[in-house]
């Protein structure tokens, strides 16, 4: 070390140090910015009394009944049917082209707050459309939610086929 | 702790023995699996979001509905990882220190016990339950669903199908040959329960086997195998599958000898681990599909 020392002068060293603090700073960054981007979520998850699910959320299977029915070349399979949540996939020559869904909002009131922004209507309820495949109404505290599998599944084929779910019926259950 | 959600994707392996033998059954469900891995990319890969805040917010939905035990996830991967460790436990320890390698099947040949046909039977029986009982984890179906699970069976795609076509190839054809569902239902129909209890693979998963005490376990298994026994017989036929073309198949990514048959099943036992990898990408599927949704 003592032989370094008049090789740079004392701003030099400084300016070094700075920039080596800097260097490991953003690499260091780098390193735990990929597997650490659920972290938070992993750790508020387990925090003891913590849940996903409410535990007033209607269950799925009441909400079956609201689906679209199948036919005119399309097929309905039921795929998921939790407490807050119904899925069904839906086929068009044995290919899957969407996913149908109802959810319980009550166990992610996040995901009714958005519709207070909302400004379009689909058999007038709010609706939303988010990301590049979703489009959805709430109804009530439900959610109702159709998902583009196929990239050709358009918009406006999705906002057709949430006004083919009974929206109105939907309205009505009480749990 | 055990692992999280985002881990045990991310970790998921892109080659290796796993990998070699699953890619090796492309022929009996062509196009059906790919390989997916990582968390993030399984996002996008399932939903066709790819905006980073959408990917996000997929992702932390997930690993709560995950982290929540009453939905029934954690009990799944817990049937999946058991199901795989409780059959290959005998050469397990063997194996302990060559993890993550490619094992060479002579090599490792003097560490394997061929299994008898009763046990054999009994591991197809029982992981043909597992998956059963993990299905109706993930889809929130009761337990002891036989009826929907038979009906989801005729709709599985992808990972799920390739899951059951190792089951058939790997713990049907290879160890039992041609005959193995008559086999199969013959050793079950003739196992007591005392037996049942003494059986590795059963005795990892019992506790989430329905049927109360292990005559009623015995009973469920016996019933489960009996329904999806003309599933299984279809799937073989329609696709032509012999323990021979299965053999050339997977001698081609592994070497494999033929005349040493008693031991592949063996060997595949444990150095396969064919549920908990597939099971794995199965219910990443499942969280995401659902978590987007909810959104």
């Amino acid at each position: 070390m003592r032989n370094s020392v008049p090789m740079f002068k004392h701003w030099q060293r400084s300016l070094l140090g700075l920039l080596l603090t800097v260097v490991l700073l953003i690499t260091g960054c780098q390193q735990a910015q990929a597997p650490d981007r659920f972290a938070q979520a992993q750790q508020d998850s387990s925090k003891p009394g913590v849940t996903a699910v409410a535990k007033d959320a209607t269950q799925g299977s009441q909400f079956n009944k609201y689906f679209p029915k199948p036919g005119a070349g399309y097929e309905r399979v039921y795929t998921q049917e939790k407490k807050g949540f119904s899925e069904a996939a839906l086929k068009k020559d044995g290919k899957e082209v969407a996913k149908l869904s109802i959810s319980d909002t009550s166990s992610l009131p996040a995901a009714a707050a958005k519709y207070e922004n909302s400004t379009q209507t689909i058999a007038g309820y709010p609706a939303i459309t988010m990301g590049k495949t979703q489009t959805s109404v709430l109804v009530g505290k439900y959610q109702v939610k159709v998902l583009a599998r196929d990239p050709n599944f358009s918009q406006a084929e999705r906002e057709q086929w949430i006004s083919k779910f009974d929206l109105k019926g939907l309205s009505k259950l009480k749990t | 702790m055990s692992k999280t959600i985002y881990e045990l994707v991310d970790e998921l392996p892109t080659d290796g023995m796993t990998v070699k033998a699953l890619n090796a059954l492309d022929f009996v469900v062509p196009g059906q699996w790919q390989n997916l891995t990582g968390f993030t990319n399984t996002i996008s890969a399932v939903t066709g979001e790819t905006d980073d805040a959408m990917i996000q917010a997929i992702g932390e939905r997930a690993v709560y509905l995950y982290n929540d035990s009453s939905q029934g996830y954690q009990r799944a991967m817990w049937l999946y990882n058991t199901v795989d460790s409780a059959a290959g436990a005998l050469g397990a320890a063997a194996l302990a220190n060559k993890i993550g390698q490619d094992i060479s099947f002579l090599g490792f040949l003097g560490n394997l016990t061929p299994k008898p046909e009763k046990a054999q039977s009994l591991d197809l029986a029982v992981k043909l339950v597992v998956e059963l009982v993990a299905f109706c984890q993930i889809n929130g179906i009761p337990g002891d669903s036989i009826g929907d699970f038979l009906a989801a069976l005729g709709d599985y795609g992808g990972e799920s199908l390739m899951r059951m076509a190792a089951l058939v190839c790997y713990d049907g054809l290879i160890p039992l040959g041609g005959g193995f569902i008559e086999k199969g239902m013959a050793s079950i129909t003739q196992t007591s329960p005392d037996e049942l209890q003494k059986n590795q693979t059963f005795k990892g998963v019992s506790d989430l086997i329905p049927g109360g005490n292990p005559a009623g376990q015995l009973g469920f298994i016996t019933q489960s195998f009996d329904s999806v026994k003309g599933w299984m017989g279809d799937f073989v036929s329609s696709r032509n599958l012999t323990q021979q073309s299965v053999l050339s198949h997977l001698s081609q990514v592994i070497q494999v000898s033929a005349d040493k048959l008693d031991y592949v099943g063996a060997f595949l036992d444990v150095s396969v681990k064919y549920y908990t990898h597939t099971g794995t990408q199965t219910l990443a599927r499942r969280l995401i599909e659902r978590a987007v949704a909810e959104l």
